[in-house]
């Protein structure tokens, strides 16, 4: 049993017997005795390493860079789209984390890391130091991965709406002004791509829409891959919910999109070409920006890590966490990230005191709808093994084929659960 | 080797003077870090969840006795006994006193 005493333990703990709390962050802050930690993206995986760096390390000196004034979360984004939210109820601010944890807020965009002078280099010229440095960018939509497609066609017919917020919008306003009996064209990548059920519950709420609004209407998934995340039960939902409305082409049976038409809104694939009045293309990714510019990627585009602590495989006192990472068996989704970043800010914090981290173990928990009423799931919980972060044999799995109406309707409340949950762990 | 790092007592406090929300770790070991992933879900001491149930403070034998059962299907559920079967009884048990105590 390894217990170590701090040097400042006792002051933070006589105050934090106090009622003056309010008071111990600033304090930490400007005393900095235990380093400075710099996390580079302010979504599920920098936010939760930045609060939880402060609540395993109060005294440590936390500076999280974030582009954007607020996160309008990928989750939740195609509720948008089915009309059952709006884009106001995903959209968060990061000032908790600032007010209630003590995490210095920095607006502004990384353009470049020297990891040998351990320092970060912003848009404005301005250069922020680091003990540790946490990466966690998110994707870098690939533009020239799609023949034909380009960001200027993103913006104005061809949304992705894979980064929710514009692009979120631009996919609802077309699907409300498409006439009834139109065809919506939804192409998913070939993997790995963030959020892998994101395109199979996007088709089963934009179904949701449809049904109610436009019944006429068509759904045509021209799919890069031959199986996808929860397949048996989105494909068994479509049959009872939707029946008639939504086709699947497996890559292998010519799914595979080879180019498209921005102009003519046609998408040609191996079984031919398709016109759509809505066509949604999700295109192939990569780490953030920052990752690859930062050469803390592979050549295939994504950060390897150690799987016990996601340390940066390419750099010493970096971090790779989330959608940027290659993380084993775990998706790149939004509660994994949340619990990479659990785990990274206790070895940061062990790190900085020189003491052995705890043994890592993670969970990820994918709730999708079919309906409003009907939810399915995929669980997993993870730890560190020699091939990566691996699944505890014989635990995990998805919801079961068959299953009462009642059972469906629950997983949808926990959706619901499992968001405000998580919103509330990441950005306090 | 259950205890690894000894974390300070932290206390997390909102902005609002009066409402006082505390959130305590006082050491940070194998059973700690893996007790944040339930946060998620079930919320944390400064935050409850609007449909899950609440699992901190609550008697350790009545989590634990309740995550065995899910564990061994003995207890309907949604996805806890996806997830308690990704644990050893040893350390579900562990993360049942963990849970009640903070």
């Amino acid at each position: 049993m390894t217990k170590t005493s701090f040097s400042r333990r006792n002051v933070l703990a006589g105050l934090g017997a106090t009622a003056g709390l309010l008071a111990a962050p600033h304090i930490a802050s400007a005393q900095a005795s235990a380093g400075r930690v710099v996390v580079i993206g302010g979504g599920f995986g920098g936010a939760t390493a930045a609060r939880y760096v402060k609540l395993f390390s109060p005294d440590t000196d936390v500076v999280l860079v974030e582009r954007d004034a607020t996160y309008i979360t990928c989750p939740f984004s195609n509720y948008v789209l089915a009309g059952i939210r709006d884009l106001n109820s995903i959209t968060h601010r990061r000032d908790p984390l600032r007010q209630r944890f003590g995490v210095r807020l920095v607006r502004g965009e990384a353009t470049a890391v020297d990891t040998n002078a351990r320092s970060v280099k912003l848009k404005d010229g301005a250069s922020l130091p680091y003990d540790r440095l946490v990466v966690a960018p998110g994707i870098e939509l690939n533009y020239a991965g799609v023949p034909g497609w380009s960001e200027q066609a993103a913006n104005t017919v061809m949304p992705h709406a894979w980064k929710a917020g514009p692009q979120t919008v631009l996919l609802r306003k077309q699907l409300e002004a498409m006439a009834d009996g139109g065809t919506v064209i939804i192409a998913p990548p070939a993997n790995p791509f963030r959020c892998p059920p994101g395109p199979y519950e996007r088709v089963s709420m934009i179904a949701w829409y449809l049904k109610n609004h436009k019944p006429k209407s068509k759904i045509l998934v021209l799919d890069a891959k031959d199986a996808f995340s929860k397949q048996g039960l989105f494909m068994a939902g479509w049959e009872s919910q939707y029946p008639g409305m939504i086709t699947w082409i497996a890559g292998k049976d010519g799914g595979k999109v080879e180019s498209v038409d921005p102009k003519g809104m046609t998408v040609t694939a191996g079984f031919g070409k398709e016109k759509g009045a809505v066509i949604n293309v999700i295109p192939p990714q990569t780490a953030g920006r920052i990752a690859l510019d930062a050469g803390l990627a592979e050549a295939n585009g994504w950060c390897a890590v150690d799987p016990a602590s996601f340390a940066s495989r390419k750099a010493q006192n970096v971090y790779v966490l989330g959608d940027a990472s290659i993380a084993g068996a775990m998706p790149k989704s939004g509660t994994a990230a949340n619990s990479q970043a659990k785990v990274v800010a206790a070895n940061i914090a062990a790190s900085l005191r020189g003491v052995t981290a705890p043994t890592a173990v993670y969970h990820n928990t994918c709730y999708s709808l079919v309906t409003p009423d009907y939810g399915i799931s995929v669980s997993d919980t993870y730890r560190p093994g020699p091939q990566g972060v691996a699944v505890v044999p014989n635990s995990g799995g998805v919801s079961p084929a068959r299953a009462e109406a009642a059972q469906r309707k629950a997983e949808a409340n926990y959706t619901m659960g499992w968001y405000a949950g998580i919103i509330a762990d990441t950005f306090g | 080797m259950p205890f690894r790092i000894h974390i300070l007592a932290v206390a997390l406090v909102l902005t609002a003077g009066s409402a006082v929300a505390q959130q305590r770790i006082a050491t940070l070991d194998d059973t700690a870090l893996a007790a944040q992933a339930c946060n998620v879900c079930h919320g944390s001491q400064s935050y409850l969840s609007p449909t899950m149930p609440p699992i901190r403070g609550v008697d350790a034998t009545t989590l634990y006795t309740a995550l065995i059962e899910l564990k061994t299907d003995k207890r309907p559920s949604t996805i806890m006994g996806r997830i308690s079967r990704g644990y050893s009884d040893e350390q579900l048990k562990a993360l049942a006193d963990y849970l009640s105590k903070n």
